[in-house]
């Protein structure tokens, strides 16, 4: 599988992909130009792996401010998780958040809902 | 319905059946016309089973569409209000930004640019027939002494201790900052130099009055003030000059005093 690795800019998350250890990791804030060039690569990879990969999916989250477009995506990626787990998968999301900024974690909370798959948000 | 038919056909197939109307004229135009009947009979059922199916679709695709809309109404309502949040935390943190750099982080008091643009306003909607604001400048009295002896954080701590009684002193409508170093400026608005020389009276009572501790110990501090009554269409850098030139003179003539600039412009 192509993996995903895009460096961090000051408006982009830097976002990684390991197929072999099944795990997504997106960090930083989110308020692309073009949210479906950032964003169609990653949810493609998403529905690729899932697709093809009997594996577990573990995705972090490392994200402060996310602009509207970028919300949509990751709403996306969610409903892929969504379905997936809904065929068996085991996927998990893990959204972490730095506590001084108490309402990122809400936030996250907000994303949480309708998700029947395992969602931890956790401050520090 | 479905009994009248069959009487109907068993009266029909015993007449098409009875031998002895086989000649009979009418015989092969009621056979003709039972067949005719029996094909259009048939021709109905189909037509009714075809409409049914369809109208069973349209209805089927009527829900699906419903419970397709209503769940992107839902998904958009969430993407409304997560969305929302993000702009309403930035909003917050915008504010939150710009309070932080119109104040000084160890007083809280006003800082010089805050300062400087209060001024800069007040000479732009000054009124020729009534005072401006006056400027008052407040320097600590041998303040260095205090760093030198008991070190920075004592300094720093005096100096948040002072910040608090001019605040209290002054009245609501006028503005404390910090200067710089130990050095403060008052801005008083629409009053004349004696006017705010009774503020200023306050502050300096206020601060003589006031025991300060530093290290364990009580020390009494004291201000030298310098003040100057902004005048119609000089620059506010003028007016602050001239209220440094009394604050000066308060220095020089012993300190723990106000000193007032009113030479003629």
């Amino acid at each position: 599988m192509k993996e995903l690795n895009i460096s961090a800019s000051q408006s982009t998350p830097s976002i990684v992909s390991d197929s072999a250890n099944g795990s997504l990791l997106l960090s930083g804030d989110s308020y692309p130009e073009n949210s479906f060039e950032l964003f169609g690569p990653v949810i493609q990879w998403v529905d690729d792996y899932l697709a093809s990969s009997g594996q577990s999916l573990a995705v972090t989250l490392e994200l402060q401010y996310l602009n509207t477009s970028s919300v949509k995506a990751v709403m996306d990626i969610f409903d892929l998780l969504e379905a997936a787990h809904g065929e068996g998968h085991a996927v998990s999301v893990t959204w972490y958040y730095d506590s001084r900024n108490e309402r990122v974690g809400e936030l996250a909370e907000e994303f949480k809902e309708d998700c029947t798959f395992p969602f931890t948000v956790v401050g520090r | 319905m479905k009994k009248r038919y069959q009487d109907l056909e068993t009266r029909i197939q015993s007449l098409l059946d009875e031998p002895s109307y086989a000649d009979h004229p009418l015989r092969e135009a009621l056979d003709d016309l039972w067949r005719h009947t029996n094909e259009q009979l048939e021709r109905i059922e189909r037509i009714s089973y075809l409409s049914d199916a369809f109208q069973m679709m349209a209805r089927q695709r009527e829900l699906g569409l419903v419970a397709r809309y209503d769940r992107e109404l839902k998904r958009l309502a969430k993407l409304v209000r997560i969305s929302d949040g993000y702009q309403e935390m930035m909003r917050d943190m915008n504010a939150a930004l710009k309070e932080s750099s119109i104040r000084d982080p160890l007083t809280n008091l006003l800082n010089r640019r805050a300062l400087m643009e209060r001024m800069k306003e007040l000479s732009l909607t000054a009124e020729s027939d009534q005072p401006a604001f006056v400027v008052a400048m407040l320097d600590v009295d041998h303040f260095k002494r205090i760093n030198d002896r008991y070190g920075h954080d004592a300094g720093d701590r005096a100096l948040t201790r002072l910040a608090d009684i001019m605040r209290c002193s002054v009245r609501e409508s006028d503005d404390v900052a910090r200067w710089g170093g130990e050095e403060f400026l008052v801005l008083l608005p629409s009053v004349s130099l004696e006017e705010g020389e009774a503020v200023i009276d306050r502050i300096l009572a206020g601060v003589r009055g006031n025991t300060i501790e530093v290290e364990g110990e009580q020390l009494l501090l004291t201000v030298s003030v310098g003040m100057a009554l902004h005048r119609i269409g000089e620059s506010v850098s003028t007016t602050l000059s001239r209220a440094d030139r009394a604050l000066y003179l308060a220095k020089q003539a012993g300190r723990d005093r106000v000193a007032l600039e009113r030479r003629p412009g």
